[in-house]
């Protein structure tokens, strides 16, 4: 394997220590210190995934993920120190697919890595051309989702989670199986990003998100969208 | 209205106001009831004694003729006085002539007495009329005259005093009842102020103080009661800054800790890897290098979460959990040779199972380090009213009068074990404390320490769950 990752972490030993990990696992890494400095790395050339740290100096790293997602689709993994609920939920709006909370192991971070590159990269598998869950329908070949022939734009995750829910429609899907299948990585007791992903996905599918009837919660199990 | 301080002091001031008008109205009514009857019993006895001896003799034949007597009855009917006159021998003479049967209603002590030449009076109704009746016989011998008055005006003044007095008597109780009121009232304000004020401050407002309106008892009371109030302001105030000085600096202690245990420990996940390949004497420095920031890692990351629950941002996740399967979960992540006793039936509580997950791990992680290699007990028993999940080992256990420290922070019952970072229990009753429910501690029979988590019970609870007797604690021995 030899994708190209940017990694934008201002702590030298952190930045130091993922790259020197990345590269012994075969990664082609790319660093950056600040928000500003990793903007312009990106530009300068094309990167298969970005880990972006949050807290930065000059450019946060929200920031440098909605500028990113102007123009790229590329997976970007947040790395948050604080794996709060609010961060996460912050991130994801800001455009990224993943999170990994600080403290991490090298390998633990790897793995992320390669779920999230797996994921860009599973094409088109020969299936239905498009699938519909009540007014929406969603183009598997093209990955975009409409709702009465007007797009509506949805990260990759976003777009994943949306699939992995219709093609169980009616069927409740946990948390964990969602992780498992949309993040590619097995439980690690943070399944609140499932439920965050969960709830941008509404507020941009659903009529009323506060009254969600394509995807609906099933309290103690999981989610299930509607048949 | 009797009951409480203040319907006690109006009852008494009311009280003694009606007993003291009604002995003063009864003494006046006895008094005047006496003296009016007195005064018309002595201008009888007079008028009567004066007429038999002096008046009468001589225009009373003996024995009086017919006409005579009515002649002396018309001249005293016309002084006002109703007469019958008694010859020796013959008929009472009545005037008026109405009075002739009344005759027979006067007591008989009074006609004997009058036979013996005595005067003798009554108080007596005849014909329909209140009377007195006073009667002598003339000269002593001669015939008895009874004389009898009217003496329907003092009954009426008498039945006038005694409306006056009975409606004086309720209006004054009246104005008591009214009087007494305000003056409890007035009396019992401050300590209702006060009562008040005590409220407020029990309900978190230390600013509250009690009004020192007066110079009196109460007022100096009010002072006393502020002065203390202000000293446990001030002492609250103190420990207060104290303590939240001491989370602050824990939490900035905690949150500089983060970014080098974050570089050390993504740093020592590579070098873990390559222990093998470094020189035998430097190898074991590595090794424990590895551990040391694992233990570093999880002190930091205790430490965050307690700072989290300080900060009080703390939000609860219910949803119905299947407690059996959770346990069984993070008995198999945390402590694989504990041994699980669960009831045959499931048991679902709403709950946040993130939360429940960590108490577990944490009072499972305990009985591991303080009980390593014994035998650990996890017991779910739920009731009508709770459920109770006891973690249970057979290690040294705590000493008695320490039992209830081990769930404060950095509390290590053997300090000479080293192992967790002394927070886990800390952290397991603060989550316990966000789902409604507590942890307590206790040494078994036979030794070892028994960790119970109880928990409410709360509607989802599905019916027919098993349901245990009432009464049946839940306890591990």
């Amino acid at each position: 394997m030899d994708a190209r990752i940017l990694l934008v972490e201002d702590d030298p030993s952190i930045r130091e220590v993922t790259a020197i990990g990345l590269s012994a696992a075969g990664f082609d890494v790319a660093t950056a210190a600040d928000g500003v400095e990793g903007m312009e790395r990106f530009l300068a050339e094309p990167f298969d995934l970005v880990l972006l740290d949050i807290m930065l100096p000059r450019l946060d790293g929200y920031e440098v993920c909605r500028q990113i997602r102007r123009t790229s689709t590329v997976p970007i993994v947040m790395l948050t120190a604080r794996g709060e609920a609010m961060d996460v939920v912050v991130g994801l709006e800001a455009g990224a697919d993943d999170y990994v909370r600080k403290p991490f192991e090298v390998p633990e971070l790897i793995a992320r890595v390669r779920a999230a590159l797996r994921r860009a990269n599973a094409g088109p598998a020969g299936e239905t051309a498009s699938l519909r869950l009540g007014p929406l329908s969603i183009d598997v070949a093209g990955r975009t989702v409409a709702r009465d022939g007007t797009d509506i734009p949805v990260t990759r995750t976003e777009f994943d989670l949306l699939l992995e829910l219709v093609r169980h429609a009616g069927q409740v899907l946990s948390r964990d199986v969602l992780l498992d299948r949309v993040w590619g990585y097995d439980y690690l007791g943070d399944s609140r990003l499932v439920d965050v992903a969960i709830q941008r996905l509404r507020s941009k599918v659903e009529t009323d998100p506060a009254a969600p009837e394509l995807i609906q919660t099933v309290r103690g199990a999981g989610y299930k969208a509607s048949r | 209205m009797l009951s409480g301080v203040r319907g006690r002091l109006t009852a008494t001031i009311v009280a003694l106001v009606v007993l003291t008008a009604v002995v003063l109205g009864v003494g006046a009514y006895v008094f005047v009831d006496t003296r009016l009857h007195d005064q018309a019993l002595r201008e009888a006895a007079d008028q009567a004694g004066f007429d038999l001896s002096v008046l009468i003799p001589s225009r009373l034949g003996d024995p009086p003729t017919d006409e005579s007597m009515r002649k002396l009855g018309d001249d005293f009917q016309r002084r006002g006085l109703d007469t019958i006159i008694v010859p020796p021998s013959g008929q009472p003479f009545a005037t008026p002539g109405t009075l002739t049967t009344a005759y027979a209603s006067i007591p008989d002590s009074v006609r004997s007495l009058v036979d013996r030449g005595q005067i003798a009076y009554a108080w007596q109704p005849l014909a329909g009329r209140s009377s007195l009746v006073v009667a002598g016989r003339v000269s002593g011998t001669g015939p008895a005259i009874y004389f009898i008055r009217d003496t329907t005006a003092i009954d009426d003044t008498l039945a006038q005093l005694r409306f006056a007095l009975g409606a004086g008597g309720i209006l004054l109780a009246l104005v008591a009842v009214v009087a007494a009121r305000q003056v409890a009232r007035g009396v019992l304000a401050p300590v209702q102020e006060a009562a008040r004020t005590a409220r407020r401050i029990a309900h978190g407002d230390l600013s509250a103080r009690v009004p020192v309106s007066s110079t009196d008892e109460f007022g100096s009371w009010a002072e006393q009661f502020n002065e203390m109030v202000d000293t446990l302001e001030d002492t609250i105030v103190r420990l207060e800054a104290a303590q939240t000085q001491n989370r602050r600096f824990v939490a900035d202690v905690s949150h500089e800790l983060r970014t080098p245990v974050a570089a050390l420990v993504a740093e020592v996940s590579i070098l873990r890897d390559h222990l093998d390949s470094l020189p035998p004497e430097s190898r074991r420095a590595g090794e424990l290098v590895v551990q040391d920031v694992g233990r570093m890692r999880a002190l930091v990351e205790d430490l965050m979460e307690l700072s989290r629950f300080d900060a009080a941002g703390e939000q609860v996740r219910a949803e119905p959990v299947d407690l059996g399967r959770l346990i069984r979960d993070v008995a198999n992540a945390r402590h694989r040779d504990a041994v699980l006793e669960l009831p045959d039936d499931r048991v679902v509580a709403e709950t946040d199972a993130r939360r429940l997950e960590r108490i577990l791990g944490n009072l499972l992680d305990n009985a591991r380090e303080h009980a390593p290699g014994a035998l650990v007990v996890v017991r779910l028993r739920a009731t009508a009213d709770r459920i109770a999940i006891t973690v249970a080992d057979r290690g040294p256990g705590v000493p008695l009068d320490r039992v209830d420290r081990i769930f404060d922070r950095f509390y290590m019952a053997d300090p000479s074990r080293r192992g967790g970072s002394g927070l886990g229990l800390a952290i397991a009753a603060e989550h316990a404390a966000l789902l409604g429910g507590r942890l307590r501690a206790r040494n078994r029979d036979g030794g070892g320490l028994a960790i119970e988590l109880l928990l409410p019970v709360t509607d989802s609870l599905p019916a027919g769950d098993p349901a245990a007797t009432p009464g049946d604690e839940p306890a591990l021995r």
